[in-house]
This record gives C-alpha cells, sequence and structure tokens, in this order.
C-alpha cells in the first residue's frame, strides 16, 4: 500500500502566499515533492501592452507586482528610455530613487506581514501593517495614489515634488524607523522564531546561482550581488550603501537581510535627500509615437531582478496596434524561487509541513509576477 | 531570553490603537494630490477624443449631448464606467484644453450595490461632487518643460 497523501495548499489556503497552490506529496508529516501549480491570476498584461500606446502600458506594468509596482514602473521606463534614447533630468533621477526605495520599505513590511501571519506572531503582523500604512500615506501625498502609484514615468517622474517635500519625507522616516526596530527585536530576535528557522531551508551560493536566484535569496546565501551597485541606474551611483548578506543561506539569513534592507533604504533615502537638486525639469516631455528599437530595463526590485524587454517594430500594423509596442516581455523574481529551488530544498532536505510557511514565506514569493 | 520582547509587549499594552474609525468616527485619507473623480467643463471640451484614446482601461466612451456648444460642433462628450476606471489620470493629462479635471472625491462615495450606476455620464460629470472635495490634477500640475532633443543612440 502507498504510503504517501498527496495534499492540495493554495489558493484559498491562509497559509498559501497569494494565488498560488501548491501540490505537495506528504509521507506522514515529511514533504517529499512539492509542485508549484500556477495560473490563478493571469491576465494577459504582455498581450493587452501590445494593443496600447507606450504611457499607457506603463499603467498596465504597474499591476503586474502589486506588493512592489514602482520597480515594475521603473524596469519599464528605463526600457522605454532607451529605445527614446534619452536620460532623465538630474532631479528626476533623485526622485526615483526615494520612490524606489520607499516602494522597497513597503513591500518588504507586507512581506513581513505574510510572513509572520502563518507563524502566529500576530504582534509583528500589526506592527508592519502600522509602520507600511505611514509609507502608503506617503506616497498619497507625493503620488496621489496609495498602491498603484503611476508616478514614475518614461521621461522622468510624472509631477513636481511638494515644497515640504524633504521635512515630511525625513518625518515618515522618523515614525517608521522605531516600528522596525521594535519588529527586528521582538520578531527577528524571538528565540521561537530563531528556533524555527535557523538552518532551515539552506541554499548553498553554488546553487543559488545555478538554480536562478536573484534578490534576498542571492545575497542570502552570501553572494553580494545587486543590480544598485552593478549597473548603477539613475542616482545609485552618487549614493554610498552596504548590501546585506547572509552566511549560512537558510530561512533565518534571507529574513534578516529584508530587515537590513529596510535600514539601509532608509540610509539611501537620506543620503537621496541631501544630495538632491531642488530646482530645474523634473520630466521631459516625450512624443506620442515611439521609435523603432529594442529596450531593455533591468532593476534590483524587493524580491529579486525585474527585466523589461521591449521590441517596437512597427512594421505593416494597423489601427491602435501601430502607435503600441510589437513585443513585451518581463521576467519577475519569483518564478525560480518557488519551483526550482523550493523544489530542490524538499528533495534534499528533511521538511515537514509545519515547516512549509517559514519556508515558503523566506522567498517572499509574489504570485502576480509568475503569472502577469 | 525573551525578557526583551515581554518589555516590548508591555510597552505596547499601554499604547493607542493604530486603526482609524473609518467612516463612523473619521474621514478618509486623503491628500492634495489623492486622485478620484473626475469633473468635466463641457464648455470647454471639444470632443477630440483623445480622453477616450489614452483611457488604458478602455473606461471613456463619448456620448452625443443635445445643446448649445460652440467649442463643441459634433456634441460628443466624455462619460466614465468608474467600474472600469483606475484612476491613472492620463485622461486629464491628454486633454489639451483642460476640459476634465480629477478631484480628491474617493471611490468611498462611489460604493453602490447596482452595477448600472457605476456609468457616469457628461451631464453627470458636469456636476461638481456634492461633498468636500479639492482640485488635484488638471492640465497645469503637469505640464513638463518642452522636450530635448533625444540623443542619437
Amino acid at each position: 500500500m502507498n504510503k504517501t497523501v498527496t495534499v492540495f495548499l493554495g489558493p484559498q489556503h491562509p497559509g498559501a502566499p497569494g494565488n498560488v497552490s501548491f501540490k505537495v506529496v506528504l509521507d506522514g508529516e515529511q514533504v517529499i515533492d512539492i509542485d508549484l501549480i500556477p495560473g490563478f491570476l493571469h491576465r494577459g498584461f504582455e498581450k493587452m501592452m501590445e494593443y496600447r500606446r507606450w504611457d499607457m502600458d506603463l499603467v498596465m506594468s504597474a499591476r503586474i507586482c502589486v506588493e512592489d509596482p514602482d520597480h515594475v514602473e521603473l524596469t519599464y521606463t528605463h526600457a522605454v528610455e532607451q529605445i527614446f534614447g534619452i536620460e532623465p533630468p538630474e532631479k528626476a533621477k533623485y526622485i526615483r530613487v526615494i520612490v524606489a526605495e520607499f516602494s522597497r520599505i513597503a513591500s518588504h513590511l507586507l512581506w513581513l506581514m505574510h510572513f509572520a501571519g502563518p507563524i502566529a506572531a500576530r504582534y509583528a503582523v500589526g506592527w508592519a501593517i502600522a509602520a507600511r500604512e505611514e509609507v502608503l500615506k506617503w506616497f498619497d501625498y507625493i503620488t496621489g495614489h496609495r498602491i498603484y502609484h503611476h508616478y514614475i514615468f518614461p521621461g522622468g517622474v510624472r509631477w513636481n515634488i511638494p515644497s515640504d517635500f524633504k521635512e515630511k519625507t525625513l518625518k515618515v522616516l522618523k515614525t517608521i524607523e522605531p516600528l522596525v526596530k521594535d519588529i527586528e527585536v521582538g520578531f527577528f530576535k524571538h528565540p521561537v522564531f530563531q528556533k524555527r528557522a535557523m538552518g532551515l531551508g539552506r541554499l548553498k551560493p553554488t546553487e543559488a546561482i545555478r538554480l536562478g536566484a536573484t534578490g534576498p535569496t542571492l545575497r542570502g546565501s552570501g553572494i553580494c550581488h545587486d543590480l544598485r551597485k552593478t549597473l548603477g541606474y539613475d542616482a545609485y551611483t552618487e549614493l554610498e550603501f552596504k548590501i546585506p548578506r547572509g552566511e549560512y543561506g537558510d530561512a533565518y539569513d534571507r529574513a534578516m537581510i529584508r530587515i537590513n534592507e529596510i535600514y539601509e533604504s532608509m540610509n539611501i533615502i537620506r543620503q537621496a535627500l541631501e544630495k538632491m537638486p531642488m530646482d530645474g525639469p523634473y520630466r521631459w516631455r516625450l512624443p506620442m509615437v515611439m521609435p523603432e528599437g529594442e529596450g531593455i530595463g533591468r532593476v534590483e526590485s524587493a524580491r529579486g531582478e525585474f527585466v523589461a524587454h521591449i521590441i517596437n517594430y512597427r512594421g505593416n500594423q494597423i489601427g491602435r496596434r501601430s502607435l503600441a509596442p510589437y513585443r513585451i516581455k518581463f521576467r519577475g523574481p519569483t518564478m525560480p524561487l518557488l519551483t526550482t529551488i523550493l523544489k530542490y530544498i524538499v528533495k534534499n532536505e528533511d521538511i515537514t509541513i509545519a515547516d512549509l510557511p517559514v519556508l515558503i514565506g523566506s522567498f517572499d514569493p509574489c504570485p502576480p509576477d509568475i503569472d502577469r | 531570553m525573551v525578557l526583551k520582547q515581554l518589555g516590548l509587549a508591555l510597552k505596547y499594552l499601554f499604547r493607542r490603537p493604530y486603526t482609524r474609525m473609518f467612516p463612523i468616527k473619521e474621514e478618509e485619507y486623503v491628500t492634495g494630490r489623492t486622485r478620484a473623480r473626475h469633473i468635466l467643463y463641457m464648455d470647454r471640451c471639444t470632443g477630440c477624443t483623445a480622453c477616450q484614446m489614452a483611457c488604458p482601461a478602455d473606461a471613456i466612451k463619448m456620448y452625443y449631448i443635445e445643446g448649445d456648444y460652440p467649442k463643441n460642433r459634433r456634441k460628443i462628450f466624455p462619460g466614465i464606467d468608474y467600474s472600469r476606471c483606475t484612476y491613472c489620470g492620463l485622461c486629464v493629462e491628454a486633454c489639451p484644453v483642460s476640459a476634465l479635471v480629477m478631484t480628491s472625491y474617493t471611490m468611498q462615495h462611489l460604493i453602490t450595490d447596482d452595477k448600472k450606476t457605476t456609468l457616469y455620464t457628461p451631464e453627470m460629470l458636469a456636476k461638481p461632487p456634492r461633498g468636500k472635495h479639492l482640485v488635484t490634477l488638471e492640465k497645469k500640475t503637469w505640464t513638463p518643460p518642452p522636450a530635448p532633443l533625444p540623443k542619437k543612440r
């Protein structure tokens, strides 16, 4: 008689990381195999973008990753600017850095909610959401919306910053910093969490590279790779910051990297506020018709490397498609995390069903960027 | 040891809850830039359909309205289906005569149990919202400086 049981985890399960499902093969409480079942959130954005103008596509692109929309806007913007052959104004570069780093902070705080909730650390969820609320209010103040901002735009940023921008931004940082410190002490340094996460889901550096990990998962394995340093896009070359990295490559290291990245993001924002020119243009007005060409945008998002590849070839396209790009392709960081890497860890380590929320949560998966 | 964590728990035990009591005690949080319900100035609209073409969600359709509109010979005006609108503001940017503006009158007031009421005809958009609101996005908010000549790649 076969002893194994197949269980479906998600997409309605509260412990599932969003709109994805997992097919888990169990022997008792031991997880033997795990398979990702994507497709619950497929909206066909890449195809829809082929029928819309480049400025309308930006509004679509933000919806590819709900938690961290500004980095998707940024990667799309870089690709479009490459096709137009322009550089954004100096002031816009700094504003982009500040908005992108706030987006990273908001994303990491939302991850904390998804991560601490299934481990039953409800207090950390409340503190994280309170801190995130301050960031969302800041987004409303600067961009006009809380979740999808549509603020980073090809040619710069969409609107100028308000006159009290510096004071307001510093005030938000001052409000969230003690909350993040409390989360670090109350949750990450808590012995119960340490016992659950330390030594779980170890990923060697060589395997992390081979299996396609990017972002905090790759850095958690000890590899110091960050596109903000490597490519130095926008104003990141002018700013000094450290790249947090782990030692053991386990779930605890991956989690600690995110909390350290929040501190680094705050440091980057403070530096950018000091160095940002307050005068000068914030946006170039671009023509409605995009020239023919090819552009690739690569940014370091909260989860890893986000890539947008746009080919604009008008050829004999007619009607609405004549103003739209020929093809757009996005690469999200989540797919390898939940397929190859998760399977590798489950196959090579003793994982129980109770470990799964900690293990999956430590990757910070974003199901919308799998399905697009 | 969990003494530090216990200390933190005590600290938060005597704090006020962060929750905002909306809509019982507090109003919704809006800023000077919150993008929400539009206002249409029918006397300015030329019926050029630029807003319709700029809408990524296909929420805008043009409606024929009888009346005396010297600037709008075809007498067509935009109507917005708020069940589709994403409040991106591209229609306001596209409007060459500043006939469409956005206000801070948020979606909280547009909540309905009848889907037919989400369609706002031009006449409905022309009336300013009844409640407190600011005009948050109009043509002059975003107008960027002249475009530079793109560098050759």
